[in-house]
């Protein structure tokens, strides 16, 4: 039973054989298999059905996932739970009328846990209760009746549970933790993770993608009482957590290749402060790098919230579990984001409690709906500002270019946000009065969202406090390094005009080699802490802010700023022509916030720098840099060190997230070539991880790129 | 011999390469500035490129692509060849006129001198990352091989609070030792072989001032880590294990011993100065021989 590391050191054992075994077989894809044989309830037989509402349809879906869903128990599994339909896993709700599944489920949000946790789904219902009575006669009464409707599913696949446990003597255990949680609130920390998992999945078994939030945060004063009451030893408490995360690859199957598999969002927050400013890192903390550490298991994405007083022992051991590979943790640096959240608008208690999406954008926990608009501002420069190169533009100067463009951008933001308005309706002549428009029923995820029962309005009808719509740019270096090289060549060196270049693009560089390579070679681009360069990146992302933030509440939502390309550099490749920086058309460049492969050659504290130099507190979406390292580079005391110091710098410099992946280049095309030895190997792809060999081949080769450079 | 402290000018220095983000030439992310020009002739050097102490032209084949930029530049007819590149390197002066057009970097000039100032504005770009640990190392050939400038740029380090590390081959004027020592945090201390005629048929010059050196700094105070390479058949014998060991105990201000295996790659670079390659598969030491070193140095 090994479990993979990319650094092939031996994973420390700390865990007893049977969840090791547990964990082996979940990863091997034990129970992702046998979640595949059933993939949704069928509808088919429904009276009345045309003749329901959607969400009378979603409703009677829900009743009967929690009803017929196949109750799975594992050998030795200490939590109870399981998330057992195949649709689920592609993103749906997993029941089908006619062949066709229902409609698509939710992600991108962390829920509210931490309510369920203290004061159990009891209280919720009869919020829920309350909420009805108060709105009765109103245009909230169904999605009210919905909520309670969920909340009776809830119950009966609850029940069916102690059931099917209750005259099993080997899960006795299990049958008196579950008998109180969720609906009570938890009264140790068995009971916790009992709730957070049971909950979670029930989340998943009706086809949503939570992310999980600050665990550490959730679960710490539990532990802390029992350790206290001398009711649980920190080892035993680390099989209890471990059982956790090992449930959670429960999806894992192989079979879905594209962008990988393990991909769910189920991500996780470690360590920062809480709303009072008090640091929260605590024996949980060091039990989940303890696990993620032994078992390598990089579906649960998890990242750390650093900050300048951030203890040095912590920061090592983040250290120690990042060198084995598989990109399963990342950094936040957590005063900028919270400076972001408060330039924003948030008060400061709350921008103290920020979570992500379940991918790295950051939110308020259990209290804001999210999504995101992506666009490829260097499509954009292409196709507008040098009009895909036709000969008919021409610019006085760069910084008249550079506006031009700016316009661009305002007109590409523009255009999301009208595109958004077909989803409100207008109720009176403020700009403020609007009403959302439902898409999708979504009442699961509503129950665990602050401000859904009290408004009566679910996740996607404007229910939660925080409502965000966010504009994401991508393609940020290559159009800043597209931008500096006709700055250079065509306005500083004068080497040639705007028409000629375009014309020399407009033929992919064909016949010109050496004027291709020059360009490529002998200009520093962004990534290399080039200060001319840098200040056009950190310009570019000023102004795409502002233009962003100019569109804030006009419609009942807020529209911050993101950087990302997650990998739509892919999809992106065919429709780029040839970059004023000597790429060729069609080629896959750069991710998120990170150098085009190639072009970086000063090492891994020039790109933190580059990326470091623009005011990313202005990106309260985000901004993610992705760092290659070599496994060889991170070896030893002095490979510690380094990372430690990584993660100092990109604090103190002023960086947002930083997603450290350690692979070898070398190893990834091995495993591309034999896939079955390297089952288990996971890289960061970009908010998530992804076992390598569920990767296409574009999303292999691309990967393999971004660490050919290192 | 060489002559010692060949430049008078105080203020600048000749350097092959300023690389950041290492980790492996002291503790914590280092800045390691590569100065140029080595009093020793290692038959494995490692940097070839920073043995002789004035600027020289590296051509890199495989980034050619035969366009003739060179030649059109070049007032000294160095670059020539129909199929392939061939250099002139007699008549090659290194005024860097060619790596100036080379578009793709196939040819550079190995040595640019640089002001105190210049080299310490890329050390101080990595600040933030060195934290309590990290800092600078100059590295080369041999640091000190340009006296005064090289201990007026640790000085100006020191004076930022910038930690200091030194790899030295221990070889150069002694008179420079106790300023060396005071701007110095750490040593990192080559001894290449503690056997004096095999020191000197394999790095052309006797152990002897490199000995002396060592244990005049560690009177000096000076904090000091040796780095015995590992050379399979030249140094791989108990003798020079019990040495170093005694050399080890000697040292009052030790800060421990690294044993560098030799490994092939530095070769390639000497192909880059048009030289024949000096790897040698047969150098690299058994994980045996480096085991029973480690056992015997113990430490």
């Amino acid at each position: 039973m090994e479990f993979y590391a990319v650094n092939g050191k031996k994973r420390p054992i700390r865990l007893c054989d049977a969840t090791r075994r547990f964990a082996y077989e979940s990863l091997n894809r034990k129970y992702g298999l046998d979640t595949l044989e059933h993939r949704a309830v069928d509808l088919d037989g429904v009276e009345g059905y045309e003749s329901m509402t959607m969400l009378e349809r979603y409703d009677v879906a829900i009743e009967t996932i929690v009803r017929e869903a196949r109750i799975r128990i594992c050998e030795n599994e200490k939590l109870s739970g399981a998330a057992t339909f195949g649709a689920a896993i592609r993103h749906g709700v997993p029941a089908r009328y006619q062949g066709q599944t229902i409609c698509m489920s939710i992600s991108h949000l962390t829920v509210d846990f931490e309510t369920v946790l203290k004061k159990g789904i009891h209280h919720i219902r009869k919020n829920a209760e309350q909420s009805l009575e108060a709105h009765r006669g109103t245009d909230r009464e169904p999605f009210l009746k919905s909520c309670l409707k969920c909340l009776d599913a809830f119950d009966v696949w609850h029940g069916r549970y102690l059931d099917a446990l209750r005259d099993r003597p080997e899960y006795r255990a299990n049958y008196e933790n579950l008998k109180n949680v969720p609906h009570k609130p938890a009264t140790n920390f068995y009971e916790a993770v009992q709730s957070l998992w049971f909950t979670f999945a029930f989340l998943r078994l009706c086809g949503n993608w939570p992310g999980i939030g600050r665990i550490d945060y959730l679960l710490g004063d539990y532990l802390k009482k029992d350790l206290a009451d001398g009711r649980l030893t920190l080892d035993e408490a680390r099989e209890i957590l471990a059982h956790f995360f090992i449930k959670g690859c429960e999806w894992i199957n192989g079979k879905y290749i594209g962008s990988g598999d393990a991909q769910h969002y189920q991500n996780i927050l470690l360590c920062g402060v809480d709303e009072d400013g008090n640091e929260v890192t605590n024996e949980v903390t060091y039990l989940v790098l303890d696990i993620l550490e032994e078992l390598g298991i990089s579906d649960f994405p998890t990242s750390v919230r650093v900050n300048r007083n951030t203890d040095e022992t912590l920061l090592r051991r983040v250290a120690e579990v990042m060198r084995y590979g598989g990109g399963v943790l990342a950094v936040y640096n957590e005063e900028l984001v919270i400076d972001a959240l408060l330039r924003d608008g948030y008060e400061l208690r709350e921008a103290r409690k920020f979570a992500n999406d379940g991918c790295w954008e950051v939110q308020i926990p259990g209290k804001t709906f999210f999504t995101y608009y992506p666009f490829d501002s260097l499509r954009l420069l292409q196709q507008k500002t040098l009009r895909a190169y036709d000969g008919t533009v021409d610019f006085a100067d760069f910084e008249s270019l550079y506006r031009n463009y700016i316009a661009e951008i305002r007109g590409e933001v523009e255009r999301i946000f009208q595109s958004q308005q077909k989803y409100f309706e207008k109720i009176g002549d403020s700009p403020k009065d609007w009403k959302w428009v439902e898409q999708i029923p979504c009442t699961v995820v509503s129950l665990f969202e602050e401000g859904c029962i009290e408004k009566g309005a679910s996740y996607q009808e404007g229910g939660p406090v925080y409502n965000l719509k966010s504009p994401h740019i991508g393609g940020l270096a290559d159009t800043v390094n597209s931008l500096y090289a006709v700055k250079k060549l065509v306005y500083e060196e004068k080497k040639l005009s705007l028409r000629e270049l375009c014309e020399i693009l407009k033929k992919d560089w064909e016949g010109e080699e050496q004027l291709r390579q020059s360009v490529l070679n002998r200009y520093s681009y962004y990534g290399n802490d080039n200060d001319e360069i840098d200040a056009i990146a950190a310009r570019l992302l000023s102004d795409f802010a502002d233009i962003c933030v100019s569109f804030n509440d006009k419609c009942g939502y807020r529209f911050p700023a993101g950087v990302s390309t997650f990998g739509r550099q892919i999809e992106w490749a065919p429709h780029r022509g040839a970059t004023p920086y000597g790429r060729r058309a069609g080629e896959v460049l750069a991710a998120n916030c990170s150098p085009t492969p190639g072009t970086d050659t000063n090492g891994a504290t020039a790109i933190i720098r580059s990326y470091c130099k623009a005011d990313l507190t202005k990106l309260a979406s985000g901004a993610a840099l992705d760092i290659r390292l070599l496994p060889s580079s991170v070896e030893g005391e002095d490979g510690l060190q380094a990372l430690v110091g990584l993660m100092r710098g990109f604090v103190l410099l002023g960086g947002f997230f930083m997603q450290p992946d350690v692979a070898d280049a070398a190893v990834l095309r091995e495993a591309q070539e034999r896939p079955e030895d390297y089952r288990t190997l996971s890289v960061r792809v970009s908010g998530w991880n992804a076992r390598f060999v569920t990767l296409n081949k574009e999303w292999q080769d691309m990967v393999i790129a971004q660490n050919e450079h290192v | 011999m060489h002559k010692m402290n060949m430049y008078n000018r105080d203020n600048r220095l000749r350097v092959t390469e300023i690389q950041r983000f290492c980790m492996h030439d002291g503790p914590g992310i280092r800045t390691t500035v590569f100065l140029k020009g080595c009093p020793l002739r290692c038959a494995w050097c490692h940097n070839p490129e920073t043995q002789k102490a004035t600027a020289e032209l590296l051509f890199e084949e495989r980034r050619c692509i035969g366009c003739g930029a060179c030649r059109e530049a070049c007032a000294y007819g160095v670059h020539g060849g129909i199929d392939r590149h061939e250099i002139d390197r007699q008549k090659c002066r290194a005024c860097g006129a060619c790596a100036d057009v080379c578009p793709t970097h196939a040819l550079t000039l190995c040595g640019k001198e640089m002001s105190l100032e210049e080299i310490l504005a890329e050390i101080e770009r990595d600040r933030a990352f060195y934290g309590e640990n990290g800092g600078v190392t100059l590295s080369g050939g041999e640091p000190f091989l340009q006296g005064r400038a090289a201990i007026e740029l640790l000085r100006l380090c020191r004076q930022r609070g910038v930690h200091t590390a030194v790899e030295t081959c221990g070889y150069f004027d002694e008179q420079l030792l106790a300023d060396a020592v005071s701007v110095t945090d750490l040593f990192l201390w080559d001894v290449k072989d503690t056997d004096g005629e095999r020191h000197r048929r394999y790095t052309g010059v006797s152990n002897e001032r490199i000995l002396q050196n060592l244990s005049r700094a560690d009177a000096f105070g000076a904090k000091i880590r040796l780095r015995c390479i590992l050379v399979a058949g030249v140094n791989t014998d108990a003798e020079h294990y019990r040495r170093i060991a005694s050399l080890a105990n000697s040292l009052s201000h030790l800060d421990g011993v690294d044993l560098i295996p030799y490994h092939a790659y530095g070769g390639s670079k000497a192909t880059l100065l048009g030289l024949a390659d000096n790897g040698r598969r047969d150098w690299i030491p058994t994980e045996e021989q480096i085991a029973e070193a480690r056992e015997m140095i113990g430490r």
